[in-house]
């Protein structure tokens, strides 16, 4: 087997699988400041029940988002070498920024806030959860500009063959990043707000206790996605102008996309210089479901006297649309990603050339062994997450009280 | 400026070691059966730490990246079986300390618990072999690359590895020592000087075979660093057991601590100035400073760490403070 199309598997297996569950700690951990800051300031109890409910689901989602994470780093070394050879100069910088600026204190203050409840000033412990939005959006600041350098390498020069940084400042202005950020993090917001308006409209529907509770958030989701979806629908157009202009071979065709496969057949090589037809199917889907979001405004109106509730249908249809944000997400990477074939860095670096030289089995090996791995902590992480969602905010461990342990064989060391 | 990276490269890999290293360390001890501790109030010990210590090797990692990409290349790949197991255990920890609790029935947690052990294991082994991987060199060609990974298939590989098990063995029962409450303290003191023979042995066999290998000895620089590490091991394995056995549990655990702490810098040293040494064609060895980024990025990094890393110790040891001490019945749990 060819172990470039191995570690092309390898990576859009762990890349998508990372993305489900990183839009929604995006998304949720905005929801969550937004709720304890109220809490804070009003001083009322049910905001922080409400904290705790959708922290700890969170909580548990941000699990796989790490440990998909470390995989994602450890990939460009162990099956993309070449990447870190040729133009590691320029792209490890990002991303080295991300792991120290973002990543690193995220988890360190996550970590604080998870064990603060009740132990830190109330103060301290909402600013650590501002610590822990502030890093996460820091984060997917610096992968995007990581991202975008890779679909349109700017700021470097090529000396003996590899890459070397000349104006960092020309990465952070990279046409292909601004608008992409903006449209991811719109697209997380979606996410997080449509997952909190479904579960609880779950609740809502089954008449579970805590009504208040559950028609608070319902309405937080739902107006949080319908903004969102209108942004992300901006950000998503806007970004037309910048790929066409500056990755012709991307989606369609014209002059200007033979011109540059001329251009490439001339310095590189004859070869197959456009990328798979797959990329423009996930562009049309993810458009159509973009704009089938966009009736989140018509749920609206009926927040006025609780009619969403009280008509129950339109709970059933935020239900159905669940799926939705995160289908349309995985579709967008493929456009951008499979957008960008053949190259590793677009008209600098063939994907072919940045494949790590390791034999196919080991390859396979770690394709079959971290796709079964991953894939089965994700189903598991879903069903923990459905379960803790459908038990209700009566009691969440996070921010529980201190009392003894729950271990059924545990022996009494407290006493 | 080379040199400055990596010390910082090496200080962040060093520091993961002694704080992932009690992690593994305590989350081998979940497969003891038996009384008290129950394996809730086990990972409580661990608690508000967790997920600060983890990043080292994150930041560990995007330093390699940021700083020394080509090493990060070769490294990774040329090490491939290594790192995988080391990566696999990694994210059964991280995913099964975080989740073992979420689940309320007793068989899930304890389904939850043996995949902990799994992963402490697949992840100290497979750094012990990293590490002895850099020892003993890699086939590197002349083109840059690394050959095969059969080369990893020595003793010398294995026994590093167990080393590594041990000894994160001896640190987490140690830290458990230091961080329980007072009633179990001379229980689990027991088990961490019983540890110590075990970790005696291991690194006086990996020793033993480092000495008898060919491709240490031809790659090692400095002969007189290499042996002082397995020296320096022994003596803090045995720093450590006397402590215990007075019942000072901080100073048992500053030299666990250090024993974790001492591989990756005094490896480094070993080496220096080469990183990745080729087995096949000494002319091909990787030194330092070509593995470094160039100029401009080293210097634009540095410009970022200078504020940032204070930051980051910063709030690391924000976490230390405000969790110190032993837990007793009223530390929040939740793991
Ligand atoms: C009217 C609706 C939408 C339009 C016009 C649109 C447009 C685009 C465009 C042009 C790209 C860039 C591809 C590239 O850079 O090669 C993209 C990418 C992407 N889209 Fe959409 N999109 C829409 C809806 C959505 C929705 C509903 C989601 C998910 C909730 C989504 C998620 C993404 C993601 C994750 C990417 C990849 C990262 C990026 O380039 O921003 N999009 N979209």
């Amino acid at each position: 087997m060819d172990p470039l199309l191995l570690a092309r598997l390898q990576f859009a297996t762990t890349t998508s699988i990372h993305f489900l569950f990183v839009a929604v700690t995006l998304g949720l951990v905005t929801l969550l400041v937004g709720l304890q800051t109220a809490g804070y300031l009003t001083g009322k109890p049910a905001y922080e029940r409400l904290t705790r409910f959708w922290g700890q689901l969170y909580v548990i989602n941000y699990v796989l988002g790490i440990a998909t994470g470390i995989v994602m780093e450890f990939q460009f070394g162990l099956n993309w070498s070449g990447l870190s050879r040729y133009v590691g100069n320029v792209f490890g910088a990002p991303l080295a920024i991300e792991t120290l600026v973002a990543f690193f204190l995220e988890s360190t203050f996550l970590g604080m806030w998870i064990f603060g409840w009740h132990r830190l000033r109330r103060g301290v412990h909402l600013a650590l959860l501002w610590g822990v939005a502030v890093t996460a959006y820091a984060s997917a600041f610096w992968i995007m500009v990581a991202n975008a350098w890779l679909q349109n390498p700017v700021g470097y020069e090529v000396r003996d063959g590899v890459a070397h940084l000349t104006d960092f400042g020309a990465l952070l202005t990279n046409p292909t990043f601004g608008m992409a950020f903006g449209h991811v993090i719109s697209a997380s917001l979606v996410t997080g707000g449509l997952l909190m308006a479904a579960v609880s409209a779950w609740h809502l529907l089954r008449r579970t206790t805590d009504y208040a509770l559950f028609r608070t958030s319902l309405r937080l989701g739902l107006v949080t996605a319908a903004l969102a979806v209108t942004t992300l629908q901006g950000f998503g157009f806007a970004q037309f102008g910048p790929v066409g202009q500056l990755q012709p071979t991307k989606f369609g065709g014209g002059p200007d996309r033979d011109a540059l496969v001329a251009d490439w057949t001339a310095r590189f090589g004859p070869g197959d210089w456009e990328p798979p037809v797959l990329s423009d199917v996930g562009l049309g889907f993810m458009i159509l479901i973009g704009f089938t979001l966009g009736a989140v405004w018509l749920l609206l109106p009926l927040l006025w006297r609780d009619w969403i509730i009280r008509l129950k249908a339109p709970l059933w249809l935020i239900l159905l649309g669940l799926p939705l944000p995160f289908v349309a997400m995985l579709l967008g990477w493929i456009a951008r990603e499979v957008g960008r074939q053949p190259w590793a860095a677009y008209g600098l670096l063939p994907t072919a050339q940045a494949v790590s030289p390791v034999s196919p089995g080991l390859m396979l090996t770690s394709l079959i062994g971290f796709s079964l791995l991953l894939g089965a902590l994700a189903v598991t992480n879903w069903m923990l997450l459905a379960r803790h969602a459908a038990r209700g905010a009566h009691d969440p461990a996070l921010g529980r009280p201190p009392a003894p342990d729950t271990d059924a064989h545990h022996q009494p060391v407290f006493v | 400026m080379e040199l400055a990276w990596y010390a910082l490269l090496g200080l962040f890999f060093a520091t993961y070691l002694v704080l992932g290293g009690y992690d593994y360390g305590v989350g081998l001890l979940l497969a003891r059966r038996g009384p008290a501790p129950g394996s809730r109030t086990t990972l409580t010990a661990l608690g508000p730490f967790f997920l600060g210590n983890e990043v080292w090797l994150v930041a560990a990692v995007g330093i390699l990246f940021g700083a020394f990409p080509r090493l990060e290349g070769e490294l990774l790949a040329g090490l491939y079986p290594a790192v995988l197991a080391a990566l696999t255990g990694v994210v059964l920890v991280t995913a099964g300390v975080q989740l073992r609790s979420r689940p309320a029935a007793a068989t899930a947690r304890a389904r939850w618990d043996r995949l902990v052990v799994v992963g402490c294991v697949l992840a100290a082994l497979g750094w012990g072999a990293v590490l002895a991987g850099l020892l003993q060199g890699v086939p590197l060609g002349a083109d840059g690359h690394v050959v095969g990974a059969g080369h990893l298939a020595t003793p010398f590989v294995a026994a590093a590895g167990l080393a590594l098990l041990a000894l994160v063995a001896v640190h987490g029962a140690t830290f458990l020592t230091l961080r329980l409450p007072a009633a179990e303290a001379p229980a689990l003191a027991r088990l961490a000087t019983g540890l110590v023979p075990a970790a005696l042995v291991a690194v006086a066999s990996a020793t033993v075979l480092g000495l008898l290998s060919d491709r240490v000895r031809a790659a090692v620089a400095r002969p007189a660093v290499a042996v002082l590490l397995p020296l320096a091991l022994v003596a803090a394995l045995l720093t450590a057991r006397a402590a215990l056995r007075r019942g000072r549990a901080g100073t048992a655990f500053a030299a666990t601590a250090t024993a974790l702490a001492l591989p990756a810098p005094l490896i480094g040293a070993a080496l220096w100035p080469r990183i990745l040494v080729s087995t096949t064609d000494p002319a091909a060895s990787l030194t330092v400073a070509e593995a470094a980024a160039s100029r401009p990025t080293l210097a634009l990094l540095g410009w970022l760490a200078l504020p940032l890393v204070p930051a980051l110790l910063g709030f690391q040891a924000m976490c230390w403070w405000v969790f110190r001490g032993r837990i007793d019945g009223r530390a929040p749990v939740y793991w």
